[in-house]
């Protein structure tokens, strides 16, 4: 009893284990190229929205110097992958690397079993030198910046002496450089004020002489009444010779039709003229009526 | 340690000792050589030697496979909630089911319960073994033409080694399971992550380490206390330790140095 259970346990383990490594999938392969496999390793996975889809099954060295990965995806996982699917290798600070497969375009044809595709390697760890070289130069304008004869220093120790004037001379005495030109300029803002009181003065009686009842505006507005009305006569009269050429225009079409009636009526005239003509000699021919016969001989 | 190598006699005993060291791992070599081939003779399975195994092996698991499992199953779940409460505060959870996988099954369990059969069951059927040869059993056996190591030894080392397996075994599962559910809980829907991460650890170079181990790990428990009892018996030089303290020492030599040869096997 004890034999057979650890015959079971010890059978069951191994399958599952066998289950466990994909040993009953069916897969297809996947090619991947990479310059550098450092982080790759046999039975590493390949994830898929996080999910694992695949197994690296081999890592060989190829002629050139690059790595020919091989993955392992199983045939349920496979139709995940397109042609237009990316394939990236990545080397976190912390843990190990990652393999990642990502497809774009769903609709894309599915991938051929067997295909290769170059895989992108990103590395944290490689960003750190460049991190350092930036960081190193920075520190240095930081230094520079904050040197004792630095531009920023010498604005500073300005700006003091700055505000020193200014607690002596003021603000005017600082920024024109003389107290009689601060006065100067205080004159001519009284000047202006002056100035600005006279304009404002001027400016009340163009008003009343513009707006007020007897201003410039109610007469400008009496007149464009007046024209108004002028115009609107004008437009009544307009229209009245609109309508006067209307029936010009109509006599004109009628006189038109009346000239062709008439040359009708001539050719008509003409027509029966030379009817009656011919009659006429005709019976003349026959019966002479005429008096007078005579016979001109050439 | 310099007075002994300064006089002769130091000299002497140190030079005895080694040899003596020697000349004991080699008897436990030859016993192991003996019994192999005793186990795989078709005429050690006789009615009487199938008898006595059968009833060894059952001594020697039923009443301690209970005990072992309840207590191994404590410890991983002690020691899987450490794992992965520890991982997750560093945020390495996805490590997590490995590291107990690794450090239980594959270092723990197969460690533990080679010295819990060592404990239990191989000391006390040494001490059987002495007492059989003390009290004449042996020559008694001898005289009715049959082989005491075939009657006697050869079961009690091969309910030795099955006990080990058959603790490893049913802890090894148990451990599994229980990490599952310490992780996931009671639901199925892990189970193929689950399965993917215990493929990840089991590759064949691991497999086949764990395996050579765990029957190493059989193998020493049963042979060594008794193989230094059996031939401890035969010389009549005066002991120097007592027999079953000296077999203890020898199978936690063995024992550490299959550890280490399979940390070396595993990790470098």
């Amino acid at each position: 009893m004890l034999l057979i259970l650890l015959a079971l346990l010890v059978g069951a383990s191994a399958l599952y284990v066998m289950y466990a490594r994909g040993v009953f999938e069916d897969t297809n392969e996947l090619f991947l190229l990479a310059e550098d496999s450092e982080g790759v390793f046999v039975g590493m996975d390949m994830t898929f929205s996080g999910f694992p889809i695949g197994r690296v099954h081999r890592v060989e060295l190829v002629k050139g110097g690059g790595v020919r990965i091989q993955v392992d995806v199983p045939q349920k996982d496979w139709p995940l992958l397109r042609t237009s699917s990316v394939f990236t290798l990545t080397r976190g600070l912390v843990g190990g690397s990652n393999l990642r497969a990502f497809t774009g375009v769903p609709d894309d044809p599915p991938l051929p079993d067997g295909t290769e595709f170059k895989v992108l390697i990103g590395d944290a760890t490689a960003e750190i030198p460049r991190l350092v070289a930036d960081a190193r130069e920075l520190m240095k304008n930081l230094t520079a910046l904050t040197a004792a004869d630095s531009p920023i220093a010498t604005s500073l120790a300005n700006l003091q002496s700055i505000t020193e004037q200014l607690k002596t001379r003021g603000a005017l005495g600082v920024l024109l450089g003389d107290e009689a030109n601060a006065k100067k300029l205080i004159s001519a803002l009284d000047r202006t004020n002056a100035l600005l009181a006279k304009v404002d003065g001027m400016a009340a009686k163009a008003d009343v002489q513009v707006f007020g009842k007897q201003g410039v505006m109610p007469e400008a507005r009496e007149a464009m009444v007046q024209v108004n009305g002028a115009l609107n006569e004008a437009r009544a009269s307009l229209k009245k010779v609109d309508a006067i050429l209307t029936d010009a225009q109509a006599i004109a079409n009628n006189a038109k039709v009346a000239t062709n009636d008439l040359d009708q009526l001539r050719a008509e005239v003409d027509t029966s003229l030379r009817k009656v003509e011919g009659m006429i000699d005709q019976l003349n021919r026959r019966w002479p009526f005429s008096r007078q016969q005579e016979i001109k001989l050439p | 340690m310099a007075s002994t190598f300064a006089s002769p006699t130091g000299l002497l005993s140190l030079g005895r000792a080694t040899l003596q060291w020697f000349v004991g791992w080699w008897q436990i070599a030859h016993l192991g050589a003996v019994i192999l081939v005793l186990a795989l003779s078709p005429s050690s399975y006789d009615r009487g030697t199938r008898f006595v195994l059968a009833r060894e092996a059952y001594q020697a698991t039923a009443p301690i496979l209970p005990w072992f499992t309840v207590l191994s199953s404590l410890i991983s779940l002690v020691i899987i909630r450490i794992v992965v409460v520890t991982a997750l505060s560093y945020g390495l959870s996805r490590y997590a089911l490995d590291m107990v996988v690794r450090v239980l099954v594959l270092e723990l369990i197969p460690l533990t319960a080679a010295l819990f059969v060592a404990l239990r069951c191989a000391i006390p059927n040494a001490a059987e073994i002495a007492a059989l040869r003390d009290s004449g059993a042996f020559e008694a056996l001898r005289q009715q033409g049959v082989n005491p190591l075939q009657r006697e030894v050869l079961p009690r080392m091969v309910a030795g080694m099955f006990s080990t397996l058959m603790l490893a075994a049913v802890s090894c599962v148990v451990a599994l399971l229980l990490a599952y559910v310490s992780v996931h809980g009671f639901t199925g829907a892990a189970f193929v992550s689950y399965t993917r991460s215990v493929g990840h650890v089991f590759s064949p170079a691991v497999v086949v380490i764990f395996t050579l181990k765990t029957f190493f790990f059989s193998l020493a428990v049963a042979l060594i206390p008794i193989a230094t009892v059996v031939y401890e018996a035969r010389s009549d030089r005066p002991r120097r330790t007592s027999t079953e303290l000296q077999g203890l020492v020898r199978l936690f030599s063995a024992i550490l140095l299959i550890e280490v040869a399979s940390l070396v096997g595993n990790y470098y």
